[in-house]
Parts: structure tokens; sequence; C-alpha cells
């Protein structure tokens, strides 16, 4: 579903990610783990369109889609969720959820799919989203995206600004979505929580894939266990 | 003073009508577009242009207001362009310096061209009381008119996919591109929007006073005043602002004289400044 091949990328000429290389499958949960400054967001920027690649191909669906706009980029079925959620603040949460499916018109079925994932938006459809509290509005980020019924849904660091049990609200729904046959790919710096998620894992290291495997492996691994999971 | 308040809120929908053109441009692309009064002009005189022709008023008007938004698209899709390249102040100054050649430009070239030509649509009919104030016939047309475009545009931000997805823009650019909403696609929208918005000022303006070649610095301070009293992107902000200030306009001349009226504009401007610098219904950042 996608393959990412050699992609490096950075800012005013800098580059802060070199040669990765990344695929997810149909139907897969794949997360890449990291500590904070590794190069997860401008790697998931990259393949988002929000950052044009210095080197390197992103194919999605099989079709390039390296350095193509975002929206076209979104229209075609990947959905990426920021760390910093970038809702639209002066809305309410119904406006919210029905751009998510843009260009399109909202359809019910997956409005009603989308409250019952999370039942709390369905209270405050007219909220404004600014308004929020952080849980809310991370719930209301992957909603939005989930609007679109996305083939590939991408996220940044979903538990930034949550607390613990908050976060394990949010990665819930994410289990569910992956049991309902959702594709995801999820950066995280909680990496307890992700391991659990995810079938496969990448470790990213100042910019470059330092590991990669099924999570089951990566538990086992003493590096991973030592930098991430806190077992000596 | 009912017959100032009602002539003051004649002059305020146009004020506000004025207003959201450019308020809508900056909103989005953060371009303060200092030719939109020049906008207007040129859409008075196409219609006076075709009007010549012997061609009937309704047609005049319409190409009048296409010649506007044609204009509109020109400029956002050749001399933005670099514009839209830069951000933030950069982005501010050279939208600003480039728009006011362009507004120099239009002016030298109308009164080279055209020194003498003046829109004064007449609209026939006598007087219609309202409140017991003998109101002619084309004030009422005029308000009729922006009160239809605003709800109009009010109906199309809030209940229009569409208007939606500007508005997406101007909240969140980033998130805009994330749901699939081209921003450049929706500052081309809003640009030629204005124009058409500035060319129907000219238009209802022209029913109860002559727009002449030079009333596009006029136009384009007054707009410039709107947006600061009403607030950056805000449609009913702008019109809320306009009808404030054509009542202060209206109530200032008519108590003090015609010669402070530019003044206590500004003073309100200024007072917006100091008390509430995002204007009535802005948004808060």
């Amino acid at each position: 579903m996608l393959e990412v091949a050699g992609l490096s990328a950075g800012y005013s000429g800098q580059d802060v990610v070199h040669g990765v290389d990344l695929t997810v499958a149909d139907g897969e949960a794949v997360t890449v783990i990291g500590s904070n400054g590794a190069g997860k967001t401008t790697l998931f920027k990259a393949v988002c369109g929000l950052l044009a690649p210095s080197a390197g191909r992103v194919a999605f669906d099989g079709s390039d889609i390296t350095a193509m706009p975002a929206h076209r980029i979104a229209r075609l079925g990947l959905a990426y969720v920021p760390a910093e959620r970038h809702l639209f603040p002066q809305m309410s949460v119904r406006e919210n959820l029905a751009l998510g499916a843009f260009p399109r018109s909202p359809d019910r079925g997956t409005l009603d799919s989308v409250l019952a994932l999370f039942p709390q938006l369905g209270e405050r459809l007219t909220q404004h989203a600014g308004t929020m509290s952080g849980g809310e509005q991370q719930m209301l980020a992957v909603g939005r995206a989930l609007m679109s019924r996305p083939r590939l849904l991408m996220l940044d660091e979903p538990t930034t600004g949550l607390s613990p049990k908050l976060a394990q609200n949010a990665y819930d729904a994410l289990a569910t979505l992956h049991d309902d046959g959702t594709t995801l790919l999820v950066a995280e710096q909680q990496v307890p929580l992700a391991l659990k998620l995810a079938d496969r894992g990448y470790v990213v290291e100042n910019g470059r894939v330092e590991l990669e495997g099924t999570t089951d492996m990566l538990e086992r691994n003493p590096e991973v266990r030592r930098a991430y999971l806190g077992v000596a | 003073m009912t017959a100032v308040i009602l002539d003051g809120i004649v002059l305020g929908l146009q004020f506000g009508l004025l207003g959201v053109g450019l308020t809508l441009v900056y909103g989005l692309g953060g371009v303060l577009n200092l030719a939109h009064g020049q906008l207007a002009v040129v859409a008075a005189v196409v219609v006076t242009l075709v009007s010549d022709t012997g061609t009937a008023a309704g047609v005049a008007v319409a190409a009048g207001l296409l010649a506007a938004g044609v204009l509109g698209l020109l400029l956002d899709s050749t001399l933005m362009q670099p514009v839209y390249r830069q951000r933030g102040e950069s982005r501010v100054l050279l939208g600003l310096l480039l728009t006011l050649g362009v507004a120099f430009m239009i002016d030298g070239f109308l009164i080279w061209r055209y020194p003498t030509r003046g829109l004064s649509l007449n609209i026939g009919g006598g007087a219609i009381p309202i409140l017991g104030v003998r109101m002619r016939s084309g004030s009422l047309l005029a308000s009729a008119i922006s009160v239809v475009a605003g709800i109009g545009l009010v109906a199309f931000f809030r209940g229009s996919k569409l208007g939606r997805a500007v508005r997406s823009v101007i909240q969140d650019e980033e998130g805009a591109r994330l749901v699939g909403v081209d921003p450049a696609a929706a500052r081309r929208l809003i640009f030629v929007l204005s124009g058409v918005l500035a060319g129907l000022v000219a238009v209802t303006r022209s029913m109860t006073s002559p727009v002449t070649v030079t009333a596009g610095i006029d136009f384009t301070i007054l707009a410039l005043i709107v947006t600061v009293v009403g607030g950056l992107g805000s449609v009913l902000g702008a019109f809320l602002a306009g009808i404030l200030l054509g009542i202060v306009n209206t109530v200032s001349s008519f108590y003090i004289g015609t010669y402070v009226t530019t003044i206590m504009l500004l003073l309100a401007a200024v007072l917006t400044i100091v008390f509430r610098p995002t204007g009535l219904l802005g948004r808060r950042t």
C-alpha cells in the first residue's frame, strides 16, 4: 500500500531524514518509534506532501506520489493526523468532521461510525473545536481523518499532551480501527503503547532506520528494551 | 435624526460590501489589496462604456462586474504568485507594495484615457416613505442589493461545502491541505469574488451619488477602515462595522460638517485598534 524508498528530507537544504526505506501492507499496523528529534515527524511530512523530499520515492497504492501537493495526496485516501492536530478552531465539531470528507459530502454511515468510536464527539457536535480539551481535540483530529474513509491513516504521536489514561484510550480506539481492517502507520515516543498496537515497527534514530522487524522481535531486542522500554 | 441614521445605514451597507472583499482576501492570502478600490472604479468605467453602446443597463452592469472579477483573477494568477511564496511579514510588505503599484497604474490609465467618465445610475420612481422618512428609490435599491449580497455571502460561507473549505484555509491552512482543500484554488476564488464585490459597490454607490475615475483611493481607504473595525476574515464583522461607520459618517457630517467625516472614521479605526485589536468579530489569534 505504501512504499517509501531512499527518502531524504529536511529544512532549508539540511536533511534531517536520510535514505529511509519503509513499507506498509494493506490492513497492517506499522509503528515508527524513536526519541524526540529522531526525524519521525519530518519523515511523515515528506510522505504526505507537506514537505518536498530532497531524494527518494514515495508510492501509494502503486502510484508515485513523491512531491505531489498535500491536498492531492489526501484526496487519494492517505489521511495524516499531525501531532499539532491542525483542527479548525472556530468551527463546530460537526463542521470539522464534515470537512474531513472534502471534497465529497459527509455521508451518514461514516459519521455514525466515527461517533460510535468517539461517543464524546457526538455530545459536542455544536461546540467549537478550539474550546475542547486536548483529549477531545485528539479524538476530533482522528475522527476528521476517518471521515474521508482513508485507505491509510498516518498518525504522528497521537498521545501528545494526553494523560496516561487518555493516551491509553486513544490507543484503544486505534486498536478498534485496526481490528476493523484500517491500515495504520503511527509515529510514537510512547513505545510500549505503540508496540502493543502494531504488527511491525521501525526504530528511527538520527534520521535513519536503525532497526526494523515484527513488534515481537523489537520487544525482545536488548537495545530497544534498554533505550525505549526502560528495562535494564 | 431618523433620516440621518437611515442614510447612515444605506451608506454603511455599501461600506460593508466594500470591506468584505478586502478582509476576505487578507484573511485568506495575507495580501492587503491596496488596488481594491480601483477594481471598483474599473467596473464603473466598464459599465459606462458598455452603456454608451446602447446596451441594456443590466447587461452593462454584468459586464462591469465581470471585468472586475477578471481583473482579480489576473492579479491573483500573475503578480500575487511571488507574494504567496513569501511568508509572514515579507508577504504582507510585498503584497502592499505590488498592489499599491497596481493601484497607481490603474489610476493613471483611467485618468489618461477616461478623465471625465463617471458612473451614475439613475433609478427611476419616486421617494418611498420608511419610518416616516422619504427615502430615494435609488438608496433603497442599493441597500437591498447590499443586503442580498451579504446574506448570500453568509449562506455561502456557512452552508456550502466550498464556502466551508475557504473558511478552513483562513483558520488553519495546513489543516485545510490535510483534508484535501487546495489553498491556492481557495485564494483564487476569493480574489475573483472580491473583484466582483468591489464592482457591485461601484454599481450600488452610483445609484445614490456619482462614482468618478479618481474614487479608487477613497474606496480603498474606506475598505481598510471597515476591515480594521470589523475584524479580519469576518463577513458579518465587515457588515456590522460598515453600518456602524456609515452612521458615524452621516451623523458627523450632518451635525458637525463634511470636513470631519474622514477624521471621525479614522478615529473609529484608532479606537478599535486600541481597545479591541481583533476588531468587532475578528478571529482571536
